[in-house]
């Protein structure tokens, strides 16, 4: 057995409180391919990469600082589940090793409860984590239902790639760390061309969001998904419910279901759909559960 | 020509803002319009123009109160293709501080951070989700150390 990786697990907002079934199932999928979550007492928001941001900046990097020195202190590498906190982190990791005086302005404001930003730790995305700690290998391994026959729409969101200058986890333009791991799961990742359009939940109009969401649907649906397969919480928030609205906004039915990645890892792992939360969605998983659940030809002797 | 004069004081006040100075490096080619998903999907949102704008000192429309800027996506996708480094999400952003500082944030925007102060969280938590993680076996949230989060933004 490969040696276990220990790492603190940042559930930011969205996830522990708006939708608890993707920290289930983060905690359901993790043991199976050798993580251990050692939670930390202490995190608050990361804070927010738009609205806390928009704010103040400073007040926005020394409450992210204070976040990481948590981590720091107990000598662990954090792993985000949510595109926003990873923004936020990695950002401020990024701005605080690359200007020593905002440093030293930070550490001053964190003196003041007895802590200083050290830049030690790491900040990983749990899909980034499972493709450089664990490699995509390990993840294959803990497959015992391969998602044979289901095809996956991808959406990237846009913070887990940009700006890559800071990221720096992928091609911006053509990346493949989801494809890959849809792959390791048995399932077929599907390219579209809106596959790296924005979910439009930052812009703040009644209708540019909605009309964002549309063609990210129409064009997964041109391609023949089955469901789509992303990331972040707020996406989420934006397809799930999105589609709800589409209906009865723009007359328009997709249906089509949104699956957080680390919920498809665990269908994929043999866990029920309620195991890893996926009957608290609004759009409706049953399709998926049929193509899933369908015996598997076996590949004839050529 | 417009005889309008540039406003340096406004752009100064921006440069003091973390990632406001970037606003001078823009040579207004427009690669960021055609990243934009906000320019796609809108008539108005046009991030080579707020650029201009800036460029420009004109206070009154970047940061009055119902300024364009709020229907940024905060894709990233400016930052990622300008080829002068102007990085025009970041810009953006930083007019928004300013906004912030002259009371002119807009009302949710401003609820929604107060509510991370004063709960060190962005979502509340009620009774239902209580219940919810209960119900999925899911340890139970605790309060968190806004105090020491106070301190440090004080």
């Amino acid at each position: 057995m490969a040696e276990k990786i220990r790492v603190a697990p940042f559930w930011g907002c969205m996830i522990p409180v708006k939708y608890p079934q993707m920290e289930l199932s983060v905690r359901k999928t993790m043991e199976p391919i050798g993580v251990e979550l050692v939670d930390l007492d202490g995190f608050t928001c990361c804070p927010d990469p738009i609205y806390f941001k928009a704010r103040d900046k400073i007040e926005w990097l020394t409450i992210a600082a204070r976040n990481l020195c948590i981590a720091e202190e107990a000598g662990l590498d954090v792993i985000t589940m949510c595109s926003g906190c990873t923004s936020t982190l990695q950002e401020a990791r990024f701005m605080l090793a690359e200007d020593a005086n905002l440093k030293d302005r930070v550490n001053e404001k964190l003196k003041k409860i007895g802590k200083e930003y050290k830049g030690t730790g790491k900040v990983k995305h749990i899909v980034v984590m499972m493709r450089d700690d664990l490699g995509i290998e390990r993840v294959k391994a803990s497959v015992k239902r391969p998602l044979t026959g289901l095809k996956v729409g991808i959406h990237y969101g846009c913070h887990l790639l940009k700006p890559s200058q800071i990221m720096a986890i992928d091609d911006a333009d053509y990346p493949s760390l989801l494809e890959n791991l849809t792959q390791a799961m048995g399932a077929t990742a599907l390219t579209h061309v809106e596959k790296l359009l924005c979910c439009g939940k930052g812009c703040m109009d009644d209708d540019m969001p909605l009309k964002m969401t549309y063609e990210i649907f129409e064009s997964m649906e041109s391609v023949g998904a089955d469901c789509m397969g992303l990331i972040c919480p707020t996406c989420f928030n934006s397809f799930d419910m999105g589609q709800i609205l589409i209906a009865r906004k723009m007359n328009r039915e997709f249906n089509l279901p949104v699956i957080y990645f680390c919920q498809l890892l665990g269908l994929a792992q043999g866990f029920s759909p309620e195991e890893v939360g996926l009957h608290l969605h609004r759009i409706k998983i049953d399709k998926i559960m049929e193509i899933i659940s369908q015996p598997k030809k076996v590949k004839e002797a050529v | 020509m417009s005889d309008k004069k540039i406003n340096f004081s406004f752009r100064e006040r921006l440069n003091n803002v973390i990632g406001g100075n970037h606003h001078n490096y823009c040579y207004q080619c427009g690669a960021c319009v055609a990243v934009c998903p906000a320019a796609r999907f809108s008539d108005d949102f046009n991030p080579r123009n707020i650029m201009l704008q800036t460029l420009l000192g004109n206070e009154e429309e970047l940061v009055g109160a119902d300024s364009i800027i709020w229907k940024c996506t905060n894709c990233y996708s400016c930052y990622e293709r300008c080829p002068q480094d102007v990085r025009p999400v970041e810009v953006i952003i930083a007019l928004k501080n300013i906004c912030k500082e002259d009371g002119v944030l807009p009302p949710n925007v401003d609820k929604y951070s107060e509510t991370i102060v004063k709960t060190g969280r962005s979502v509340v938590i009620t009774s239902t989700v209580s219940r919810r993680r209960k119900d999925l076996g899911l340890p139970e949230l605790k309060d968190l150390p806004v105090d020491e989060l106070q301190k440090i933004i004080e």
